[in-house]
Order: structure tokens, then C-alpha cells, then sequence
């Protein structure tokens, strides 16, 4: 059996003295699609962003247990958060190209990473626009405004500036919720394509979507996990009365 | 049908208001540019004042004013947009965060007047440098520094926070965030406001009384030795602005076409002040088209 | 013709399909093979036959959990389904056939050792039309052809002829031999089996009728 990716136990998260997370153990595995569901202020998202340590930004937040990415604690105190949100890289509800044109947008990892020759920015902007099913559509329009781009397009824009910097884990924080039916169904195609290289969590509220995409699904409520496991099992036959609930609709 | 009535006449106040505006506006540019264009020619944008003769031009003016403009801006900007840079992304909210804003509200309501004594005290007296465009320049910060700070925090606090949350989710640090997104998308804001503050220097005459003086040595603009008070681009000396100008001539001077040189001078004033305010208007729009990605 | 953007999901089934086809040939060959170790006497063929029924059950199970599966995570609507609820009673039938299969093994069991009172012309005929409505029936469903589904079913006409030829013929031999009437019993028992084998195919043809327009029709 593969060791976990991310390894989490113990985990609390206060915003000041507001809990938003008790008392998580979860493993997240490698070269999987791992979908959070859960109400509105659930925990999800929260959950999400201890990951890459973007919860970091936030004042007032206050982390309690621990958190391996392949064994290795992202919350001592020494870590190199740069390094780590290289790997562990985010994409976000609202599609936020910068505005730049595409091909700066996804030079722009590389480049403040260090690297400077042309002939292998050119290469990495052209592999990741082709992960990311986007390279057909906008060849030819590299260096127009991201801007101007439809928004599943930047959406997906997005996840190819995420690939150039080479990341092991994709986190998805309701990455479809601002597009339309079209550019989603695009857009969870191109999660499952990616899912034999990249380790992936997607924060959904779109539970049909969750079913769709994932491989094993977790249950967030008040902040707490009630349950995780297989999708096919979850959807069949949920273990917990309250995430049956949830999923079919009969919660509140 | 009362409230109807009281819609209309409130309308017609609305209206009225934003006419006299507009009235008063246009009255002021249009009198003082039928009175002053017809002195404007290149002998009087290029010659030296006349001394106490007539003929004379404001050529040396129009160069102090322009680069007494740059000096103060060349020192201004940079500091603050730091200042700006610092409160937008750096500073938390305490004691300190507070007062610093206060001291910025306060510098902003300052009389100019005043800044110019002050200026007069420590730039000109206490430095011994005597009359000189650096004094001219630092006053003319002192009163201008809180506008681009304010500039400065507006313009980064309103890049979305979901750019930067973009740039550091790719693992960039916060300098580099600041630096490659926040600063380029905040760049054309800050420029508005560049141009709009360049104005208002330029039109500035109470802070200058003092300190960059009411005199211009005769300027040899082939002279290209810094240190030299002949040299026109010696920061170091008496350097008369238009402003000034105008206000000496219809005080104190002694030439007998007064009125040519004021309302000439007036006029060019005008016409420059104008010229930075729709530029500003100009950019803003280029801005919004930028921005939606047009 | 655009590329779906459901890729995934076409290819799941694409796989359901390939499935059902797999086990409609086991059924398929089933059919076959029960009645030829009947007409043939070959009981290690009747064993084979009844053995196998394990794997086609076991399919069947395997394709009722997948469709299931595809109903909870993939939500299909319209066509989809059709085409996920259509392949779970196609799999009934199926299974239903090969029982009956099973069935006509055991009489071949039971008859071993005795001299066949005739040959098994008819039934012969019957089981051949019952494996091809299978083929057809199969055939139709995964290239949705309507007019394959309704002639299918019209061979159903042609084992009910059959099958009443059959009877009669059966019943005249019990009424002029009654030393026979174990044997022939047991024969028109294969009659009907065939007989609800073809009934069962008939089934097929309807869901897949149903599965085009979206209508149900009775065709048997």
C-alpha cells in the first residue's frame, strides 16, 4: 500500500478563539482525487488551505497537531513555506489570471523561481497550456491579455500557470463554482487527465461533481470529518446517517 | 402630485448646482485665456524677463517651474510609495499604524504658506544654501508627500487580494508579489495620481515665495557644469517659478506691460495645468480598458 | 463530430457495454451447447454447461454493481439512463436464459444412457433462432438499431410455430408409445425452456426499442 501523501492527525484550527477545525486524522493519497464535501462553512476550504499553508495569512490563526507531506511536518518551525506551496499549489473559486498576457501568466512560476532562458520558458509554457487542454483553443494568442480569456478558459489557464511550476499536489478550492455547465464538465475532464501525475484535493459544494471526479470523498461538518472512504461507497452506501443526509439532500 | 413637484424642482437644483460648477470653471479658464493668449508667442515662452523693461518673457520660468516639477517628484515618488507600499501591505493595525496616519492627516492640512517658512528655516537658513530649487523641491515635498502616500496605499489596496493569493500560491515570497503583480496592476492608478499631484506642484507659488526665491540668474543652457550658478541645471540655485512669477509682477515690479507678462504667464499656467488633467482622465480610461482585458 | 467532453464517462460506458456483450456470448454459447450435448448425449458438455453458470452469474453481478455504480456517480439523464437502466434489465434476461440453459443441460443429464426417440430436428431449429435473437438482440442495443431490435422479435413468432409443431408431434408419440412418455415429457420441458429462452430474448428487443425512442412496446 502506498504511503500517505499528506499524513494528518490531531489536526485543530482556532481563528482566535473560534474553533474551525477539531480534531482531524485523515490521509490523503498519492496520484488520487480526493473531494471535500460538505455545508457552507463546514470546514472544507479551512481544511484546504492548511495544506499549502496559505491559512498562514490569515491574523489571528492558531494550528494545534500535525500535518506530514510524505513524512515530513509542513508546520515546523524552520520549514520553507516558499518551497512548499511550489509543490503543493492552489487554484482558486474565481478564475485570477494576472493581467499580463498568457504567456507571462504561466512564465511567471518559472521565472520567479529563477529561470531566465527563453528557449525553456517557450517549452514550459507550451507543455503546461497543453496539460491543461488549453493549448489548441489559445496558441496563437500568447500574447494577448490573459484578461480577455472566456472564464472556463482562464480557469483552466490557471491550472496550466499552476503545472509550469511543477507541483506534486493540486489543491482545488471549488475551482467550477464561477463557471458555466460547459467549461465545468472541461474543467473535471481535465482534473481526471491529471490525476496519474499530480496528487489532488478538490473542495466542491457540488456534491454530483465530487461523485463525478473523485476517487475517495470525505464528509466535513462543523468542523469535523464524519466520514471518508471510496466515492462509489460513499454515494451507495454511507456509513454515517449524517452524511446520508447531506448527500441526498434532506439536511437543515 | 406634490411629490412629483418636489422631484422636479430638487432635479432642477441638481442641475443648477452642477452649472454653476461648470460656469465658474469656464468663466475662469475662458478669462484668463482671451486675456493672456494673445501675449503668448515664442519670443515669450523663450526670452528672459525684462528687468525693467518691456518685452520681456518668461522663458527661464517655464524651465524652473518644469524643473523644479521633476526634482520634487524625483524625491516625492519614492518615498511615498514606499510609505504607501509599507501601510497597504505591511502594516497592522496598533499604535503605530495610527500614528502615522495622523501625522499624514495633518500634513495635509497644512497652509502652504506655513511649509514655507518652515522651509525657509531649515532648507534655506539653517543648510545655507540659500534661495535654491532643493529647498524649492523639499518644501514642495513636505506638502505633497501625504497626497502620494494616500495615492500610493489607494491605488495597492485595490489589486484584488485574489492576485496575491494567486502569486503566493505559486511560491512566490511577498516582495516578489509586490514587485511582479501588485505594482504593475496598481501601476496605472499611481500614475493617475502622479499627474493629477505634477499639477498642483507646478501651480504651487506660497511654499516657493521662500525657498526656491523670486529670482533667476541669467541662464546659459549650454552650460552643463552642475556646480556652476550659471548652469540652469544646478540644483543649487535661485530658481523662480511661473507661479511666482505672476504673483512678484503684479506686486512688486517695476515693468510697464504688466498686465502682457501676468496674463501671459497666467494663461500658460492655466493651459499646463490643464494639459496634466486630461492626461490623468485619458489614463484612467486606458486603465479601465486594460483592466477588462480589451 | 466534436470530441465529447465527458471522455471518462463515454468510456465507462463503452466499457458497460463491452461487458454485457461478454456476457451475452457465454449466454450465447450456453444455448448452444446445452442443446447440442442434448442432441449429441454428451454429458461432460451438460457438466461444462451447468459449471459455467457460475461465471455468468457472476457477471451478471459484476455489471448490476457497475451500472449501480454509474447511477450514484455519474448521474446520467436521457439517453445515459436509458442506457444504464435498459443494461440492468438486458443482464435480468440474460441471467434468466442462462438458468434455462442450465435446466436443458439437466435433462441431458437425466437422458444419458437412453436411445433418443427422435431426432432433434425442431429443437435443433429452435435453439438456433434463440441464439440469434440473442446475437440481434445484443447487436441492436449497442448500435441502436430500431429495425434489428423489431425484427428480432418477430422470430419469436417463429419459435412459438415451433414450439406447438413440437408439441403436437410429442404428444402423438406418447399416445402411440407410452414407454416414451418420460422421454418425450422431458423433451417438450427443453421445448419450453427454448421457448422462454426466446421470450426472454424478445425482452432484449423491447428494452432496446425502448432505450431508441423512449417508448415501451410489447412485442411478444
Amino acid at each position: 500500500m502506498a504511503l500517505a501523501k499528506f499524513d494528518i492527525q490531531n489536526l485543530n484550527l482556532y481563528y482566535g478563539n473560534m474553533q474551525a477545525l477539531k480534531d482531524i486524522h485523515f490521509d490523503i493519497k498519492p496520484q488520487h482525487i480526493t473531494a471535500l464535501i460538505g455545508p457552507s462553512g463546514c470546514g472544507k476550504s479551512t481544511f484546504l488551505r492548511t495544506l499549502n499553508r496559505m491559512n498562514d495569512l490569515i491574523a489571528g490563526v492558531r494550528l494545534e497537531g500535525s500535518i506530514l507531506l510524505d513524512g515530513q511536518d509542513i508546520y515546523q518551525p524552520d520549514e520553507d513555506v516558499v518551497n512548499l506551496r511550489k509543490r503543493v499549489g492552489m487554484v482558486f473559486q474565481r478564475p485570477n489570471p494576472f493581467p499580463m498576457s498568457v504567456y507571462d501568466n504561466i512564465a511567471y512560476g518559472p521565472r520567479i523561481h529563477g529561470l531566465k532562458d527563453k528557449r525553456k520558458l517557450d517549452q514550459i509554457v507550451e507543455q503546461s497550456l497543453k496539460a491543461a487542454a488549453l493549448w489548441e483553443e489559445i496558441k496563437d494568442r500568447l500574447h494577448r491579455s490573459a484578461l480577455s480569456l472566456s472564464g472556463g478558459q482562464q480557469q483552466r489557464l490557471c491550472v496550466a500557470r499552476l503545472l509550469a511550476v511543477e507541483p506534486e499536489v493540486l489543491l482545488m478550492d471549488e475551482p467550477t463554482s464561477a463557471l458555466d455547465p460547459i467549461s465545468t464538465i472541461k474543467v473535471e475532464e481535465l482534473i481526471t487527465e491529471l490525476k496519474n501525475q499530480y496528487t489532488i484535493v478538490i473542495v466542491t459544494h457540488n456534491m454530483q461533481q465530487a461523485a463525478r471526479v473523485s476517487d475517495t470523498t470525505a464528509f466535513f461538518l462543523n468542523g469535523e470529518l464524519v466520514e471518508s472512504g471510496h466515492t462509489e461507497g460513499i454515494f451507495t452506501m454511507p456509513r454515517d446517517k449524517r452524511t446520508e443526509d447531506y448527500i441526498t439532500g434532506r439536511f437543515g | 402630485m406634490r411629490a412629483q413637484t418636489a422631484d422636479r424642482i430638487a432635479t432642477g437644483f441638481f442641475y443648477a448646482g452642477a452649472g454653476v460648477v461648470v460656469l465658474i470653471l469656464a468663466g475662469l479658464i475662458g478669462y484668463i485665456l482671451y486675456h493672456g493668449a494673445s501675449s503668448i508667442d515664442w519670443a515669450f515662452i523663450t526670452s528672459p524677463p525684462g528687468g525693467l523693461a518691456a518685452g520681456g518673457g518668461i522663458g527661464p520660468q517655464i524651465f524652473n517651474s518644469f524643473y523644479l516639477l521633476f526634482l520634487t517628484m524625483f524625491i516625492t515618488i519614492p518615498i511615498g510609495l514606499l510609505a504607501g507600499i509599507y501601510l497597504a501591505e505591511f502594516a497592522k493595525p496598533g499604535k503605530v499604524t495610527e500614528a502615522i496616519r495622523l501625522s499624514i492627516e495633518t500634513l495635509t492640512s497644512l497652509p502652504s504658506i506655513v511649509v514655507g517658512l518652515f522651509g525657509l528655516l531649515i532648507f534655506v537658513n539653517y543648510t545655507g544654501w540659500g534661495y535654491t530649487l532643493m529647498s524649492g523641491a523639499l518644501a514642495l515635498t513636505v506638502i505633497n508627500l501625504p497626497m502620494m502616500v494616500r495615492i500610493s496605499e489607494e491605488a495597492i489596496r485595490n489589486v484584488p487580494m485574489e492576485l496575491r493569493e494567486g502569486s503566493l500560491a505559486l511560491g512566490a515570497t511577498q516582495w516578489q508579489t509586490i514587485c511582479k503583480v501588485v505594482l504593475p496592476s496598481a501601476f496605472l492608478s499611481i500614475m493617475t495620481g502622479i499627474i493629477i499631484t505634477s499639477g498642483r506642484v507646478f501651480g504651487e507659488a506660497a511654499a516657493l515665495l521662500f525657498t526656491a526665491g523670486m529670482s533667476s540668474p541669467p541662464l546659459n543652457f549650454t552650460n552643463l557644469d552642475i556646480t556652476s550658478p550659471a548652469s540652469p541645471w544646478n540644483p543649487f540655485r535661485p530658481a523662480e517659478t511661473l507661479a511666482v512669477h505672476i504673483w512678484k509682477v503684479n506686486s512688486e515690479s517695476l515693468i510697464p506691460d504688466v498686465r502682457r507678462v501676468a496674463d501671459g504667464s497666467a494663461a500658460i499656467l492655466i493651459l499646463v495645468v490643464l494639459f496634466f488633467n486630461i492626461s490623468a482622465r485619458w489614463l484612467g480610461r486606458r486603465i479601465h480598458n486594460k483592466l477588462t482585458g480589451q | 463530430m466534436p470530441m465529447s467532453t465527458r471522455q471518462s464517462f463515454d468510456r465507462q460506458l463503452m466499457d458497460l457495454q463491452q461487458h454485457i456483450l461478454r456476457m451475452a456470448s457465454f449466454v450465447e454459447k450456453a444455448i448452444y451447447d446445452s442443446v447440442e450435448s442434448l442432441a449429441k448425449q454428451n454429458t461432460d458438455l451438460a457438466r461444462g454447461v451447468i459449471e459455467n453458470d457460475d461465471s455468468i452469474d457472476e457477471l451478471y453481478n459484476d455489471i448490476e454493481y457497475t451500472i449501480i455504480k454509474i447511477i450514484a456517480t455519474q448521474q446520467p439523464i436521457a439517453k445515459d439512463l436509458r442506457l444504464a437502466v435498459s443494461g440492468l434489465k438486458i443482464i435480468m434476461s440474460l441471467e434468466r436464459m442462462g438458468d434455462f440453459a442450465v435446466d436443458i443441460a439437466k435433462v441431458t443429464l437425466r437422458l444419458s444412457g437412453q436411445r433418443l426417440i427422435k431426432p432433434l430436428v425442431k429443437i435443433h431449429e429452435m435453439a438456433h433462432l434463440a441464439q440469434r435473437m440473442v446475437k440481434d438482440g445484443l447487436d441492436a442495443y449497442v448500435n441502436l438499431d430500431e429495425a434489428k431490435a423489431r425484427k428480432m422479435c418477430s422470430y419469436d413468432d417463429d419459435v412459438d410455430y415451433y414450439f406447438r409443431e413440437v408439441f403436437e408431434e410429442l404428444i402423438e408419440f406418447m399416445k402411440k408409445d407410452p414407454t416414451s412418455i418420460e422421454q418425450a415429457t422431458s423433451l417438450l420441458l427443453v421445448c419450453r425452456y427454448l421457448e422462454r429462452i426466446a421470450d426472454y430474448a424478445t425482452n432484449i428487443g423491447e428494452e432496446v426499442v425502448f432505450l431508441i425512442t423512449g417508448y415501451w412496446e410489447e412485442m411478444n
